[in-house]
């Protein structure tokens, strides 16, 4: 009797830690619907497990891994469902902004999701790797991949320790970047102060021409999109800003200047490079 | 022909035009699957004898998961909103009345970007069609306080007080929209524009209890919808309640388009278009019209859903936008035919 009763607490035993086994499964077919999972997965993940990426993964000026998908991975021309539920992923990432009802549906369909956010600061992006190697099962190579960005912060940190920081303005369509957001980080990390934060703005808003004209920027910084820079030089009132008269309009790739990936970290060392050339050399020695 | 044997045709030429077009709705989309297939699918869910194999892994997953609830919701939609229009229209006696002049479209679009602005959106399932429903109630009771604070109004009070509110409501979502980071606009204008991408099963539930009641208590009410469409004066001669019985069917009216509304974004022309395209045919009597304009905005919008999400291989386009590229050439067309007779 009591030996059937250790079989039984046995079996429930392997049940339970097979149901454990189940629940932290690593995923062997991952979808990724967000290009900044798009960029960190063709990083860490083996490439036969990657199923799905975005069709921004393939797109000049806006990704920093053209070319380096394999042809064979599908590509989301758009979040459709059916896509998704036909590649039978056993995970799809997501997006911050993803809404919660079409989560429920990824779901109801039988798939996990894992949600790929807090991008909006350096160590949020550093924090988003990590997180995303434990949802995908490469913790290691996640790890590995947060070294390198580390690495770079703190070379850079080093090189600019004591550099006096200019006042940098993001300037996009009438947008500019306030406090919490990624590129209002980025002109930080990168040496430099954010006007937008000076200003008082809280995400990405339109501050209005005046109020960006008064707060006087030494530098503005704008993405290489075509029109951007030609916006800011041809704009009735900021033409007249003091660091557009004097040429300080600073021009930062535009899939560096989006990258919510690894590649941030070299975003920065680049805006660093563009704001003080004489501390950080163009490329990363 | 006879009235009432043409009546009869065309009711049942649209009691055949929606299955099939929900049939095809379910059959065609982004990932092909074989229609006899789907079609043993069916069958075989609605317990009737064996018609081939049914679907399995992925492709039954896609129809049941996806698929259906999509196309039944698009049909819930086109038809409750097909029914606001033809009811508005009788109690305004004017054809181009539709819930938008009540307030629903701009108290629900704020609802939903208020929703999407403080995250709700993002991390509370239905969190994104509950405020926009609200958001549309909201504004059907600011339009009902504002116009009976100096006693019940006109007519023309009630339109222009739903106006106003439309344009306040508007002018909030603008706000709200401007001060939204960026990446979360695009979520909410995929709302505005309307759609019916990443709705399941749960949003059929909850549009079909207020929908199909909605439809069908104004439905019942189609005898004093026709004697309100003489006229106030005419409809109190003949002992009809005028205020109560117009605020019965707009509040009725209200919560059927406001649930529409929520599940699907802003999906113009079909309140218009259905009743107008059908009134020459069926007759002005409600009784008649509401069921053929339940049927008839019920196709248009499963044949426009189904267009916005098989045209485009990089961009499932805005269910809005289509029913607007069908609406607006139809009525331009219809306004000229008119002109043209006077």
């Amino acid at each position: 009797m009591k030996r059937r009763g250790h079989c039984v607490a046995a079996a429930l035993l392997a049940l339970l830690g097979s149901l454990a086994d189940a629940g932290e499964a690593v995923p062997r077919r991952v979808a990724s619907m967000n290009l900044s999972a798009d960029e960190i997965l063709a990083e860490i993940l083996p490439a036969e497990r990657l199923v799905g990426v975005t069709r921004f993964a393939d797109e000049q000026g806006t990704s920093n891994i053209v070319g380096r998908v394999r042809p064979s991975v599908f590509r989301f021309q758009k979040a459709d469902m059916e896509r998704l539920v036909a590649l039978a992923p056993d995970l799809v990432v997501v997006s911050e902004y993803t809404d919660a009802d079409f989560l429920k549906l990824v779901e109801r369909s039988g798939m996990r999701w894992h949600r790929i956010q807090g991008l909006s600061s350096m160590a949020g992006v550093r924090q988003a790797i990590l997180d995303l190697g434990r949802a995908v099962g490469a913790e290691e190579a996640a790890r590995r991949l947060v070294e390198r960005y580390d690495a770079t912060l703190a070379d850079l940190a080093r090189r600019l320790s004591g550099a006096r920081p200019p006042r940098v303005l993001y300037w996009s369509g009438e947008m500019t970047a306030g406090a919490d957001t990624a590129i209002g980080a980025l002109i930080e990390c990168a040496g430099a102060r954010n006007v937008g934060r000076e200003m008082g703005v809280q995400g990405i808003t339109p501050p209005g021409a005046e109020r960006a004209f008064v707060a006087d920027p030494e530098v503005i910084l704008v993405s290489s999109w075509p029109g951007i820079a030609e916006a800011v030089t041809g704009h009735p009132l900021l033409s007249r800003l003091r660091a557009v008269r004097e040429g300080r309009v600073v021009v930062l790739p535009n899939e560096r200047l989006i990258a919510l990936s690894q590649y941030t970290a070299e975003a920065c060392w680049d805006l660093a490079a563009l704001l003080h050339p004489d501390r950080v050399p163009a490329k990363r020695p | 022909m006879t009235e009432p044997g043409r009546r009869r045709l065309v009711l049942l030429s649209l009691l055949a035009a929606l299955p099939l077009a929900m049939a095809a709705g379910v059959a065609l989309g982004s990932v092909p699957l074989p229609v006899g297939r789907v079609i043993a699918s069916l069958v075989s869910a609605a317990g009737l004898p064996p018609w081939g194999a049914p679907l399995e892994g992925p492709g039954a997953a896609i129809l049941w998961s996806v698929r259906l609830p999509r196309v039944l919701l698009a049909a819930l939609v086109g038809g409750g909103l097909a029914v606001v229009g033809t009811t508005l229209q009788s109690v305004f006696r004017n054809p181009m009345a539709d819930s938008g002049l009540l307030g629903v479209g701009a108290g629900a679009a704020f609802g939903a970007v208020l929703a999407v602005r403080l995250g709700w959106a993002a991390h509370v399932f239905l969190a994104l069609p509950l405020a926009a429903f609200v958001g549309a109630m909201a504004a059907i009771l600011v339009v009902y306080l504002l116009a009976h604070a100096g006693g019940r109004p006109s007519l023309q009070g009630l339109l222009l007080t739903g106006i106003a509110v439309s344009a306040l409501a508007s002018a909030g979502t603008s706000v709200l929209l401007v001060a939204t980071e960026e990446f979360r606009v695009k979520t909410v204008l995929f709302w505005l524009a309307g759609g019916l991408e990443g709705r399941g099963w749960t949003h059929v539930q909850l549009a079909a209890v207020v929908i199909l009641l909605g439809v069908t208590l104004l439905a019942l009410l189609s005898r004093p919808l026709d004697v309100l469409s003489l006229g106030q004066d005419e409809a109190a001669s003949l002992g009809l309640p005028v205020h109560a019985t117009r605020l019965t069917i707009f509040a009725l009216a209200a919560l059927v388009a406001g649930a529409a509304t929520a599940v699907a974004g802003s999906v113009p022309f079909v309140g218009l278009m259905a009743p107008h395209a059908l009134r020459p045919r069926v007759g002005p009597l409600a009784r008649h019209l509401i069921p053929a304009s339940f049927l008839g905005g019920a196709t248009l919008v499963v044949l426009a859903d189904l267009a916005a999400r098989t045209v485009s291989d990089r961009l499932d386009l805005p269910l809005g936008s289509f029913t607007a590229f069908v609406g607006a050439p139809y009525f331009l067309l219809a306004l000229r035919s008119s002109e043209g007779r006077t």
